[in-house]
């Protein structure tokens, strides 16, 4: 299993000082395959993109991508191999034009298939306003040039943190139509989110983080709803 | 009469390119990046001592002496950041002001015990005696022109590095949210070393001129310092533009103090920093 899905997570935990933030958890991505990660506030779904990014505490485990280990690798070099993020709350630099934000994502990540001119055209709207300053735009406009700076950089592996928040229900619902579209790409996708039922209603597999475990995993439809509430809550 | 001022006013000009000189550099530090070098004025020093020895002991013209430093400058500012600043960068505000603080003892006694006390300066030959007369006894020395035009120059390639290259929409990212720059693999620490590497050449040009222009001693640093905030706060923090807007004011104040007795010249520049702060706090104009 390890070195065949796209990413493998192979009993990673992630220390912080004493504190043990992740605890020994398995988690694979395949290419072409959505992956949900569910779980309350603090369960370590943050940390657990943090340590495939390179950004985390203290790692022990491995972390494959493609067969490659990347624990201990920077952040420029784990996003030129193909893993970018869609971080929380956006995390635009306001104060550079709509452009300049997309062509940083261009910029880091890998030559692909996908450019400038495929961008536009899924996001109509962002080409009317790529001179205007980031900062300037609606939250939802916002998180489409988040979500359209990581396309740019052609990631193997893309992680969606929280994409939902602070967006309106027909914004959300825009953004996540366009989820399974990169999908078709062959992109693998994780989804990190607190919204379950709209997390989980477009994942392949999901898995459910406890206070930095794993204590439930599977596919929605085999899981019935009671169990998942269960055991997010630890019940 | 009229021609005293107009003279006056003139030489205030041509001063402003070399108090911008001194001011774009911390304008790239302090202005965008955020980062306070309290030692910027000794650096400034330090590359006039540097100019001091390749011209006397190796005979080399201040022109091409300067050319040759420009690459060390870069060197020296990038390592300095990487292998030192960057150690307090985000930590808070002081540490940034107490560590440039003690470079600048550094430098400046360290300079003190190689070169003794007495001001020194650099032999710019033709170029300085040469004048461009206007009439009415008004007359342009050919260096400061220069000097001047090397200023508008200068701000004009920073401003386009800055706002038209690759390179400056980064440093201008990591200037808006340095971690949001190191999440998506924006190497903020080596794009924190360039940015000081670009403001080290700026520093190694302005020591260029100012070699020329006057005489210079260990202690020159602080007052080079000081015009450099008052330019660059003058004009607004961030823009680099508005340095070269905030190095004439100044300039052109102190000329114009000096016409009413020499002993204003410096006070007369602080005097107009102080009204320009009471009357539009943010600078004339500001990007923040």
């Amino acid at each position: 299993m390890a070195q065949e899905a796209l990413l493998a997570v192979d009993g990673v935990s992630v220390f912080y000082d004493r504190f043990r933030a992740l605890a020994d958890i398995d988690v694979a991505v395949g290419g072409g395959e959505i992956v949900s990660i569910i779980g309350a506030n603090g369960a370590g779904k943050s940390t657990l993109l943090k340590a495939i990014l390179g950004q985390a505490g203290r790692v022990e485990g491995r972390i494959w991508l493609a067969g490659e280990d990347i624990v201990g690798r920077t952040t420029a070099a784990i996003v030129a191999l193909g893993v970018m993020l869609v971080p929380e709350g956006r995390r635009l630099f306001p104060s550079l034009t709509v452009e300049e934000n997309l062509w940083l994502g261009w910029d880091v990540g890998r030559r692909g298939e996908f450019g400038f001119a495929e961008l536009w055209q899924l996001f109509p709207q962002l080409a009317e306003r790529k001179r205007q300053k980031a900062g300037s735009l609606s939250g939802g406009q916002q998180q489409m040039v988040a979500l359209g700076r990581a396309l740019l950089a052609n990631p193997r592996l893309l992680l969606c943190d929280e994409i939902s928040l602070g967006l309106a229900p027909i914004v959300i619902d825009e953004l996540y139509a366009l989820i399974p579209r990169i999908k078709e790409r062959g992109v693998g996708i994780v989804v990190v989110e607190q919204d379950i039922s709209r997390s989980l209603a477009i994942a392949d597999r999901f898995y459910c983080l406890l206070e930095g475990r794993v204590v439930l995993a599977g596919r929605p439809g085999e899981v019935g709803r009671e169990t998942v509430v269960q055991r997010y809550f630890g019940l | 009469m009229a021609a005293v001022w107009i003279n006056q006013l003139l030489q205030g000009v041509l001063l402003g390119g070399l108090y911008t000189m001194f001011a774009i550099g911390l304008s790239l530090s302090a202005g965008v990046m955020r980062f306070v070098n309290i030692a910027h004025g000794d650096f400034i020093v330090l590359a006039c001592f540097a100019l001091l020895i390749l011209t006397t002991s190796l005979g080399l013209n201040p022109v091409v002496a300067t050319l040759a430093i420009l690459p060390l400058a870069f060197a020296a500012g990038f390592a300095l950041q990487r292998f030192l600043l960057q150690r307090v960068v985000g930590e808070n505000l002081l540490l940034v002001v107490l560590v440039t603080f003690g470079l600048s003892i550094i430098i400046e006694n360290g300079l003190l015990q190689g070169f003794g006390a007495d001001p020194e300066k650099l032999s710019g030959g033709w170029m300085e005696t040469a004048t461009i007369g206007l009439g009415h006894g008004i007359n342009m020395g050919l260096f400061q022109v220069v000097t001047l035009a090397a200023a508008v120059a200068l701000v004009a390639a920073l401003d386009l590095l800055l706002y038209r290259s690759g390179i400056g929409a980064k440093i201008r990212a990591v200037a808006d949210d340095v971690v949001a720059a190191d999440l998506i693999g924006l190497s903020s620490v080596r794009i924190y070393a360039v940015a000081m590497g670009i403001s080290f050449v700026t520093i190694a040009i302005a020591a260029g001129f100012m070699s020329i222009w006057t005489d210079f001693d260990p202690s020159s640093g602080p007052t080079r310092l000081l015009i450099a905030f008052e330019a660059i706060v003058l004009g607004g923090l961030g823009s680099i533009w508005g340095s070269l807007v905030g190095g004439i004011v100044l300039g052109i104040a102190q000329s114009v103090g000096a016409q009413f007795d020499v002993a204003w010249q410096m006070l007369a520049g602080h005097l107009v920093f102080l009204l320009v702060l009471v009357v539009r706090p943010q600078g004339l104009f500001p990007k923040y």
